[in-house]
């Protein structure tokens, strides 16, 4: 909606008008959504900014009485190791099987999907839609078993005695994590490439290109901001993905595959320091922010384009 | 050059009159080879994609009902005992506490959603951009920073282990997303709409149910289904906020089931797991017939 | 050599046959129109010229090399499409230039060759644009230069200038044919405006239904129509047909028609005695009625009711009922006559076309 103030005097005078008829009554319609979220997110959202400087802890004295401790646990978070180790840890999870995997599998399917005979795009495509759908904890228990000694994936790859969680930890949750979410990417790409004008590409063809040269200059360049938008989501959606990995690796063996949120949880619930736990999900939220303005960025000649 | 059918042959040469049902799509061609050619590697490589992907759902399924079930594939067999086992773990109480968590945050969030986003649309409020550019931004804020200090609250108010103040949070966590959808397809709907029946009398709320709300139908049901498939594999926000044992729903259920015994019985997991799958997956069939081709903006699902 | 020529080509779709058996050619150099109302196969044979679509049946040559299996980024063909087909992430000058780069040719060529074709259109200072900011007209002659920069063997143009107005269209329409006389590429150019055919073509193809009704130069499609089809599709106000009868109980064959007698000698004496039937339809163009006085020099005269006066300035367009039917007539621009008046009219039975009633072919 533009703001009112652009539009010339007689609209504005209609506006008028046309809010005090809407008042009545409705404006009470927006409260239960008001309520439910300021409780439960915005009020959330400033505890946390407060407890995340905290030293409460779930049991014992500091659970009742706990003290606001300054920047004690930031400065414990940066010299924390494990913290460090978590954020690399998370990044490799959600570039790797996230942004890259994802997006190229759904990629692929997207255009595979467009040259393919429907009966095989539709079994396909609900095939990877049903990896999706089944619920997470189900996805690492099959993975789960999928990675043990005799498992499917230890034997096909020639380790069938191995536990192939000990060995190759981040691995596997990442090929778990690329399994589930692949869905998604070829859902939103399969969109963004009907968008494609037919016509630009036969253009292209007349021009010359061959196939791989049309995709590169034509189609994935007018795609981008699909691309971008895309992976903005799942860069959001599997930053804070904790159930997953919690299943199956608990976080472990180690440290190896604590992601961030799986860290905080282990602080919190595990090792008692629910302010610590909150300092990591602050530090958590930031990484994300930051991640969101550079996709933002990418998008912004889209986006002004857009509100023109 | 190959194969020749005879409709490739020059003009004059006497061959009946063309059949209409000659391959469909544009730049098929005639000859049929070539038709097929053209699609068959694509077919091909998305095909074996496809087997890839099958490859965990088919063990699954193979494990579930095979008493001997291991971590490795095994031929198909056909036993409940699994199904027994998984009962007898709780397979059935877990699954009825998802359904009330999953329903009830469900229609919480759809009506509350419902609510507000046609009032964000409809409405002229003073700081509207703004709220719905925050709207938009909580729909990407990391769920577990809301965790710890939503624990803490309910210490407080002492709202720990109860399934509806879970289901409610879990209906927050759905909301802002909801929000955007909704609003989003209230705007399509003309205004005339709603003012033809504001002229008959209709008051506000009636407007809504007996107007508004059929015409975004489609956009109500993929809210609630998204909704209802979040909120049924709910794990995190459960495990912290309800830690009755009466009350686990189905996620945790497995989740403790898997390190119960000693040796993890991958046989009655497999079983455990297709039961509490097979809600959300006839949801999806039955929604992917009511809803063709797929969404074109499906949004964030959390992890 | 780029001659084009398409041998017995068909092209079916499911329980549709959109191109039915059609033989087209276009000489080397020649600026060939491909004409016809919507749905007539006109787009999809310039289609499979291109090789966007593979014909059922037949051949399809581009200098004399057959091309059906041959894919369009291999034909050398450049094609302006109807909504222009830009690239929407480039700027005009590198849309320009994208056939060049994929063809990898050095970048000082290239940009010697965008400027001045550019230049040659008028869009010189539009290079740094992208196409969103263009208008119609502009964005069309990007389409052009692109097209242009191809050197191609051959110019396909799809409705080329269906999205454009009026003003620009008669322009554009100028600048294409001058375009085609400085590069004398082999053009076919597809439209539904007979306007655009007539005044641009050396040689129409006239398209109905999938068929070809006539192919020849714009004024023998005028002058000589081949059938009822043709006689009313080009020309504009369309041509009069008016029903009539075959009266042959006399020693000369007489058409009865708008209560005149005409006599009928020679070859379109003999057909239409030899016919079965007694009804043909004739066509008058809206020219070839004459006013006159009453009491002529033996040409046919009639008698009819004006309905309705049209002045455009430079002529006056006429709507004058004759019986059952209204016949449209240009006169000259001070014709003095008003609605509701009679009138005397006159023709050459010379001028007049007759066709067959049921299959609409010319009988003479």
């Amino acid at each position: 909606m533009t703001a009112v103030a652009e539009r010339p005097a007689a609209e504005a005078a209609a506006q008028v008008a046309d809010k005090q008829r809407l008042k009545a009554g409705t404006i009470g319609w927006l409260l239960p959504a008001w309520a439910l979220v300021t409780g439960l997110f915005l009020v959330p959202i400033g505890y946390a900014i407060y407890l995340g400087f905290t030293n409460l802890e779930l049991l014992g004295p500091t659970a009742q009485h706990y003290n606001f401790t300054g920047l004690a646990n930031l400065d414990r978070m940066v010299h924390d190791p494990v913290f460090w180790s978590s954020v690399k840890i998370t990044l490799i999870f959600v570039v790797l099987s996230g942004i890259i995997a994802q997006t190229v599998l759904g990629l692929a399917l997207a255009l595979l999907g467009q040259r393919a005979h429907v009966t095989v795009r539709a079994s396909v495509g609900s095939v990877v839609v049903l990896a999706w759908v089944l619920p997470e904890i189900c996805v690492a228990f099959i993975w789960y078993a999928f990675s043990q000694s005799g498992g499917v994936l230890s034997t096909a790859t020639g380790h069938p005695n191995d536990d192939l969680l000990s060995t190759v930890p981040l691995l596997i949750v990442c090929v778990a994590n690329t399994w589930r979410g692949t869905a998604f990417s070829m859902l939103v790409l399969s969109a963004g490439l009907r968008n494609v004008p037919q016509e630009a590409d036969e253009a292209a063809q007349l021009e010359g290109a061959s196939y791989w040269k049309r995709l590169i200059r034509v189609t994935l360049p007018i795609m981008r901001p699909t691309l971008m938008i895309n992976m903005l989501l799942i860069t959001l959606g599997t930053i804070s993905d904790f159930t997953l990995i919690f299943a199956m690796t608990q976080g472990g063996p180690g440290n190896q595959t604590a992601i961030l949120p799986v860290y905080m949880y282990i602080e919190a619930f595990q090792f008692n320091a629910l302010g610590y736990g909150t300092t990591i999900a602050l530090g958590l939220m930031v990484i994300g922010a930051v991640l969101s303005i550079f996709y933002i960025r990418q998008l912004r000649p889209e986006l002004r384009r857009a509100s023109n | 050059m190959g194969t020749t059918p005879a409709t490739d042959s020059p003009p004059g040469a006497g061959q009946p009159r063309l059949e209409a049902d000659l391959p469909t799509s544009p730049g098929a061609g005639v000859r049929l080879w070539r038709a097929s050619s053209h699609r068959f590697l694509p077919s091909l490589v998305m095909a074996v994609i496809g087997v890839a992907f099958l490859v965990p759902l088919g063990w699954l399924l193979l494990a579930a009902f095979n008493p001997h079930a291991t971590s490795g594939m095994a031929a198909p067999t056909f036993s409940v005992t699994n199904f027994r086992a998984a009962f007898s773990a709780g397979a059935g109480r877990d699954i009825a506490n998802s359904l009330y968590l999953a329903g009830v945050s469900t229609i919480v969030a759809t009506v509350v959603s419902t609510l507000a986003g046609y009032v964000l649309s409809r409405h002229y409020l003073p700081l509207k951009g703004p709220v719905l550019v925050g709207v938009i931004f909580l729909t990407g804020l990391p769920i577990p920073l809301l965790l710890i200090p939503i624990y803490q609250m309910f210490v407080q108010v002492n709202w720990l282990n109860s399934p509806f103040y879970t289901s409610l949070v879990l209906a927050a966590t759905s909301v802002p997303f909801a929000i955007w959808l909704l609003k989003n397809f209230v705007d399509q709907v003309p205004r005339e709409f709603e003012e033809a029946a504001a002229v008959e009398g209709s008051g506000q709320m009636r407007i809504l149910v007996r107007v508004v709300v059929p015409l975004i139908m489609p956009g109500i049901l993929v809210s609630a289904i998204l909704t209802f498939i979040n909120s049924w594999g709910a794990f995190l926000i459960p495990l912290v906020l309800d830690s009755n044992p009466n009350d686990t729903p189905g996620a945790v259920g497995i989740y403790n089931f898997i390190t119960a015994n000693g040796q993890v019985q991958f046989g009655p997991l497999a079983a455990y797991g297709i039961l509490f799958s097979l809600p959300v997956i006839i949801l999806y069939i039955i929604s992917s017939r009511w809803l063709s081709g797929g969404f074109s903006f499906a949004g964030g699902i959390k992890g | 050599m780029a001659t084009i020529s398409l041998e017995g080509v068909t092209k079916a779709f499911k329980g549709k046959v959109a191109v039915d058996n059609i033989d087209l050619d276009a000489a080397d150099g020649q600026f060939l129109i491909i004409v016809g109302p919507s749905g007539c196969g006109k787009t999809t044979t310039l289609r499979m010229l291109a090789g966007f679509e593979k014909p059922s049946r037949g051949v399809v040559r581009i200098g004399g090399r057959a091309v059906n299996d041959v894919p369009p980024k291999d034909r050398n063909v450049a094609m302006v499409f109807q909504n222009y087909a830009l690239l929407p992430h480039l700027t005009v000058a590198k849309n320009l230039a994208f056939g060049m780069r994929i063809r990898h040719e050095p970048r000082k060529t290239i940009e010697r060759e965008v400027t001045a074709i550019a230049e040659m259109l008028g869009i010189g200072s539009l290079l740094d644009r992208k196409p969103a900011e263009l208008s119609g007209g502009e964005r069309q002659r990007v389409a052009l230069g692109r097209a242009l920069l191809r050197k191609p063997n051959a110019f396909l143009l799809d409705e080329p200038l269906s999205n454009l107005d009026a003003a620009l269209r008669a322009q554009m329409r100028f600048e294409l044919k001058r375009i085609h006389a400085q590069f004398g590429v082999t053009t076919v150019y597809v439209t539904h405006d007979q306007v655009e055919a007539m005044t641009m073509a050396d040689r129409i193809a006239l398209m109905n239904h999938g068929h070809l009704q006539q192919v020849a130069p714009p004024e023998t499609l005028y002058s000589e129509p081949s059938n009822s089809f043709v006689a009313s599709f080009i020309g504009s106000p369309k041509i009069n047909l008016v029903e009539a009868q075959v009266l042959r109980d006399t020693e000369t064959t007489v058409i009865s028609a708008l209560s005149c007698k005409i006599p009928v000698n020679g070859d379109l004496g003999s057909t239409l005695r030899r016919m079965d039937g007694d009804s043909v339809v004739i066509g008058l163009r809206p020219e070839e009625i004459r006013p006159c006085a009453a009491g002529t020099d033996g040409l046919p005269v009639f008698q009819g009711l004006v309905e309705l006066v049209e002045p455009l300035g430079s002529e006056t367009h006429v709507a004058i009922r004759v019986g059952e039917q209204t016949l449209t007539c240009r006169f000259p621009p001070r014709s003095g006559l008003e609605a509701g008046a009679t009138v005397n009219l006159q023709f050459d039975p010379q001028q007049m076309k007759v066709f067959d009633a049921e299959s609409g072919t010319r009988l003479g």
